[in-house]
């Protein structure tokens, strides 16, 4: 009998491609909703993305009731509880967040609020405590990386208390996603870089990691081949629109992968270091990830072996003799990094980054060692592990 | 209709093994953070006070242990004093049996959805580390390595012999002294 076992869970609509956003309105009311808040931050409402959303919904004779721009980069409890404040207010029913990480996690707390009632965020933390459906919530992603549009997580600072509050219900999914490429069309180059080898690390971890199951590899490898194949050239033509869609679908299905088979100690490392060094999340992604592969190489060599088809195409990938695929995948994305370097500088080792200290690199061991993602690392990690790795990657 | 008479025993059974875990691994727990430098420099960096609980869902058998400070763990038999700090909670007996009777390790457990963490995750994160470290030290090498992600490589045969003899010492004069009690 095997002892294989997993569980896998997405029930979020995915609207994507070419004229997505018109068809939020259709959606909306399909979920009896009239009267929705937008939650974005400045630099979207700057950059003018919210003008075809905002057009879309008016031209379908759906008024958007409110637009609260001002969500921070690390969201916090006041904030959400003012954005449920004005929702009420307005008698709002229902959310569209708009935006990166922050937005799209402000978003999903305050639709908590807004429907299972108070002012205290603090709360619903934790795992399971919500045990209700929330108001119809619809994501657009504004970055091709995190993956926020399909995970049931949310974190949102208590200021107070200083300390970082974790919400997770399968409630926080948003009804749907929609990835139009209008969205990200004028992400700049390193932005671009960096959140596309956050999405590639989500697929590769899950791949590699403790949960993989069958139905993430499948996400997890087509994630893989689409930000390979087109990262490059978007980075080269920022203006194509069929490359950007490529990126952002490749980035909802890698968050889809990786929020049901988890990720691992790249990821518990990079935490650690932009809580540290204030290092943006997708930058250490790429820089942490051929290092960590190595460190887990042996445990890893199958499925990394593997994904060399994904990262490299068929000629290559029959062209490398099976005991060599592994290696073949680690130097595909190291070359893939150097191509990076060359286009936009995203720094390929902590002295590149010119930001993280020598001796910032034990705190960084210490603290990537109490992250929850090291618990699903193939190969057990210890103190010693961590800061050799963490060498490896210096220089 | 033989399956119908023999499920209830073998589910009593299987009730009764992990209870009968569940209380050597409390005693153990206490044991080796007197004795192991690896566990203590894990179990101090947890709030003195902290309590850390297993449990089977929604009632079943339970484990706490309580950090009462210098990495020291005490173990609190199946009743809390206080709300607990962490849990882990395993959907169901026959989760906490696989875990228990090592066919399936800590991490794997977590991994496919076995059991559910209720607390801080960087506090479960170090008790997964703790209890790999007792699974390795109170079993056999071979059914260590199907327990645990990896055998630690500083656990070398004189010192393990040792230390489970100091930790089996241990469990058995906790268990006497329990009974007298
Ligand atoms: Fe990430």
């Amino acid at each position: 009998m095997t002892q294989k076992y997993y569980e896998f869970f997405c029930p979020v609509k995915v609207i994507a491609g070419k004229s997505a956003l018109e068809h939020i309105p259709y959606e909306l009311t399909g979920l009896a909703a009239k009267r929705p808040m937008i939650v974005t931050d400045k630099g979207v409402r700057a950059a003018g993305l919210l003008d075809p959303v905002i057009a879309a919904c008016e031209e379908s004779g759906l008024e958007i009731v409110t637009i609260y721009d001002d969500v921070p980069p690390d969201s916090s409890t006041t904030v959400v509880r003012d954005i449920a404040g004005i929702y009420r207010q307005e008698k709002c029913d229902s959310i569209i967040a708009v935006g990166g990480g922050s937005a799209i996690d402000t978003g999903k707390a305050v639709n908590i609020l807004v429907s299972e009632g108070g002012d205290d965020i603090a709360k619903y933390s934790g795992a399971g405590v919500i045990k209700h459906p929330l108001k119809p919530f619809f994501v657009v992603p504004t970055t091709a990386g995190t993956g926020s549009e399909v995970t049931s997580v949310a974190v949102i600072t208590d200021e107070a208390k200083g300390v970082k509050l974790p919400f997770t219900s399968s409630f926080l999914l948003p009804n749907a996603a929609i990835i139009d490429p209008r969205m990200t069309l004028t992400l700049p180059p390193h932005i671009t870089a960096a959140t596309a080898m956050d999405a590639m690390t989500h697929a590769v971890e899950a791949f590699t990691c403790m949960a993989k199951n069958p139905l993430s590899d499948a996400y997890a490898t087509a994630a893989v081949k689409k930000v390979s194949r087109s990262l490059l050239s978007v980075m080269d033509n920022p203006k194509d629109v069929d490359g950007r869609l490529e990126l952002a679908q490749a980035s909802t299905m890698a968050g889809i992968a990786f929020s049901n088979s988890m990720v691992g100690l790249v990821h518990a490392l990079g935490h650690a270091t932009g809580a540290i060094c204030h290092l943006p999340h997708g930058l250490c992604m790429s820089l942490y990830l051929p290092y960590v592969l190595e460190y887990n190489l042996e445990t890893i060599r199958e499925p990394l072996g593997d994904l060399l088809l994904s990262l490299e195409g068929p000629e290559v990938f029959s062209a490398t003799p099976a005991a060599r695929r592994a290696e073949a995948s680690i130097s595909a994305l190291r070359k893939l990094r150097d191509q990076l370097h060359k286009r936009c500088q995203l720094p390929r080792t902590l002295k590149e980054t010119g930001k993280v200290s020598e001796d910032q690199r034990n705190q960084i061991a210490e603290m990537a060692l109490d992250d929850g993602a090291i618990m699903f690392n193939p190969k057990e990690v210890s103190l010693e592990d961590a800061r050799a790795v963490l060498q490896r990657a210096w220089a | 209709m033989l399956a119908k008479r023999i499920q209830p025993m073998v589910s009593q059974a299987r009730r009764l093994y992990v209870e009968l875990m569940f209380q050597v691994m409390g005693r153990a727990l206490q044991a080796v953070s007197e004795v192991d430098d690896a566990v203590k420099k894990e179990t101090q960096a947890l709030p003195a006070g902290f309590l850390f609980e297993m449990m089977v869902m929604p009632n079943g058998p339970r484990l706490i242990v309580e950090h009462t400070g210098l990495g020291r763990l005490h173990y609190h038999g199946a009743s809390a004093p206080r709300p607990v700090d962490l849990s882990i909670q395993f959907k169901h007996i026959a989760h906490a049996f696989l875990v228990l009777s090592f066919q399936e390790k800590t991490a794997v457990a977590f991994a496919n959805d076995r059991m559910l963490v209720d607390g801080d995750i960087s506090y479960a994160v170090r008790m997964t580390r703790v209890l790999n470290r007792l699974e390795s030290f109170i079993l056999p090498k071979l059914i260590a390595e199907r327990a645990v992600k990896e055998y630690p490589s500083n656990l070398h045969l004189p010192h393990k012999l040792i230390s489970a003899v100091r930790i089996y010492l241990k469990v058995a004069t906790n268990f006497v002294e329990t009974v007298r009690a």
